[in-house]
């Protein structure tokens, strides 16, 4: 099984009664509130952080995209990817990823997905989410109508940007291009893997596998929320006549490390609970704009039990609400260990992402979370589906000694 | 009221037929697609053809539909399918601004037009409202006036909840994210004499988008029915037609 520690850059200073005084985290949250030299500083703390994870055996370091977001910090994740590439060795980086609607034309994402592919020596992996609500249809206003057709027509320019060797033409609906011709192009062969990290379009799921990308399932509702998701996932590729290699899914969960539970209560809870009551104080307008969400996939939801992304706490949820119901996964190394291969099983997925920076967390304490997570807890789990499975959406990196001699 | 089903290119029309007398064709909004109240009025007076827009009732197509001059084609082909050579048009909200755009690009076909609370035009100095991310009660108030309460959720069959989807995509489709699909280039074309009608207390359209219409259509008179929202035609059926019926004779 892969690990990979993930981060979501909050502004991890917002007022502390945030949800009460204004009216959402993302999209007209208040430029006021945000201070370039704190948020300066936060940039170094979590670009450390995610250094500091690749130092200590993460398998993959991953960042994302989000817009006008009090809770997310990276319009341009490939910013970070490139802060990151020189700075880093072996680890994975993974951008989860670039929202492709909101790159004009998508052949920007094939041309900088390919920089970060030869800056990392093939440590690449390229995420290709649809886009929330909040990023596409308010904070870009990319028409809700047609977000979707978009989506799938840019990914294939990207694909085929990388992969055809001749100049070509594209003629499409929302892109029209004479002379496709992306110089640089990846190192990684056929391309680098791709994610996608999704919420519930059912559409999604089929498409995914038949491109034969890995299916992130990427939500803060945790692990047994998403049971439904995942199993419907995997029914689908069973209709479709796919196997169940794990590797074909990926997933996020929250994480807290601690040497005790009255322990992690006493300094981690207020920061997890800031993380959900406050940071996700997203107006519910924003959140489905209509036809972001397919008619079948609003059938779906109302007939058949996948939840919602942004189905957001709207009542305060407590610590030990969110700990209960699997929002977030803590204890000691081995409960934390036991859980995650537990989770990993129930939801059959081969590419954990792990969240260990959360909400109002400094930097000590996410450091210390990052750390036993890494040392203790990934030894306990990364055995996972070896001999079972082999993970054909990974990174096969390394630079190749015989470039050296091209350029002497 | 009959109701028929025409296959025109791209798909499937819905047509409402009613009344006897000279023809109006009627273009429904967003949210009175399936109202007769007013319709039914019309029809004492006049031969009521009103079209469904696609992804309304049994219209379809609208996934074909890339931006408002391919919905201009596609009433072009119903009003032909539906054998309108020549009519009175009349249209609310986005059926307004889709009546505004037909009769810039054909006006000897429609000899008099009669909008209702259209959009079509952006005034930054009075927006639009974003109704799209409206609360429910926000939403109710800015449609049916101060104090009018949200409906409640739940109790609604899936159908209605999946037309209720259906028709707020396809206003995306037209209206996202600003109400101005480039009318203004046009609407000079706009000669035949036009009504106007605008609810007082509407917060979807406001009435100095009234005034703007007036400004842009000089042919145009603008009643304004004080104490009506959004839609006027439906707080007021009896009135409004009566109003209506006065200006097309």
């Amino acid at each position: 099984m892969k690990v990979c520690m993930f981060h979501l850059m909050p502004y991890r200073v917002l007022p502390n009664d945030f949800k009460e005084h204004y009216k959402s985290v993302w999209v007209d949250i208040p430029s006021e509130l945000f201070d370039p030299q704190v948020g300066a500083q936060l940039y170094d703390e979590y670009l450390d952080q995610l250094e500091y994870a690749a130092t200590l055996g993460f398998d993959g370091i991953c960042v994302n995209e989000h817009h006008q977001n009090g809770y997310g910090l990276m319009p341009s994740p490939n910013l970070m990817a490139a802060s990151l590439a020189r700075r880093t060795k072996d680890v994975a980086i993974i951008v989860l990823g670039n929202s492709v609607a909101l790159y004009n034309p998508p052949t920007r994402v094939a041309e900088e997905f390919a920089m970060l592919d030869c800056l990392t020596g093939g440590r690449l992996v390229a995420g290709f989410p649809v886009g929330t609500s909040q990023d596409t249809n308010f904070a870009y206003s990319v028409n809700p109508a047609t977000l979707r057709e978009q989506y799938y027509e840019a990914v294939d320019l990207i694909v085929d940007a990388w992969t055809r060797p001749e100049v070509f033409s594209f003629d499409g609906k929302y892109t029209q291009l004479r002379y496709v011709n992306i110089w640089p192009r990846p190192i990684q062969k056929p391309h680098p893997p791709v994610w996608i990290p999704g919420g519930r379009s059912i559409e999604t799921w089929g498409w995914s596998l038949d491109h034969n990308f890995v299916y992130a399932s990427l939500s803060y509702g945790g692990y047994k929320r998403a049971q439904t998701t995942m199993d419907h996932f995997w029914q689908v590729a069973d209709k479709k006549g796919y196997d169940r290699n794990p590797y074909r899914a990926g997933f996020l969960q929250l994480v807290v490390v601690g040497n005790s539970r009255d322990e992690i209560d006493d300094k981690y809870a207020q920061h997890v609970e800031y993380f959900y009551n406050q940071m996700l104080h997203v107006w519910p307008g924003y959140q489905d704009a209509p036809g972001y969400r397919s008619i079948d996939t609003i059938k779906a939801s109302l007939t058949g039990g996948t939840a919602q992304l942004g189905d957001a706490v709207t009542r305060y949820a407590p610590w030990k609400q969110l700990v209960d119901n699997g929002n977030v996964v803590v204890g000691t190394p081995s409960q934390v260990a036991e859980e995650l291969e537990h989770l990993a099983r129930s939801l059959h997925v081969g590419h954990l992402m792990l969240l260990n920076q959360i909400g109002s967390m400094p930097p000590d304490l996410a450091r210390e979370n990052i750390r036993l997570t890494a040392t203790e807890v990934l030894p306990k789990i990364r055995h996972l589906w070896d001999g079972e499975w082999e993970d054909h959406w990974w990174i096969a990196s390394q630079r190749s000694p015989a470039a050296a001699g091209a350029l002497s | 009221m009959s109701s028929r089903l025409l296959q025109i290119h791209g798909g499937q029309l819905e047509i409402d037929e009613l009344g006897s007398g000279s023809p109006v064709v009627y273009l429904h909004g967003i949210w009175d697609a399936h109202e007769d109240a007013f319709v039914e009025e019309l029809a004492r007076s006049f031969s009521v053809t009103r079209l469904h827009l696609p992804g309304f009732g049994q219209s379809t197509g609208d996934e074909k539909l890339q931006d408002v001059h391919d919905a201009i084609y596609w009433l072009l082909d119903a009003l032909d399918a539906a054998g309108i050579s020549e009519a009175a048009l009349i249209g609310h909200c986005l059926g307004g601004m889709l009546a505004a755009e037909l009769a810039a690009v054909q006006p000897r076909r429609f000899p008099k037009l009669v909008l209702i609370s259209p959009f079509g035009l952006w005034n930054g100095l009075h927006p639009t409202m974003d109704f799209f991310a409206a609360s429910a009660a926000q939403l109710a108030e800015a449609l049916h006036g101060p104090g009018a309460a949200a409906p409640l959720p739940g109790g609604q069959s899936l159908e209605e909840v999946v037309a209720r989807a259906k028709a707020r995509e396809v206003a995306a489709r037209f209206l996202w994210p600003l109400p101005n699909r480039g009318l203004n280039k046009r609407i000079h074309r706009i000669t035949m004499p036009t009504l106007l009608v605008w609810g007082s207390e509407d917060g979807i359209t406001p009435p100095d988008y009234g005034q703007d219409f007036r400004q842009l259509i000089p042919s145009s008179e603008l009643h304004v029915v004080q104490g009506a929202a959004h839609m006027p035609h439906l707080a007021q059926p009896q009135a409004v037609a009566t109003l209506v019926e006065a200006f097309l004779k």
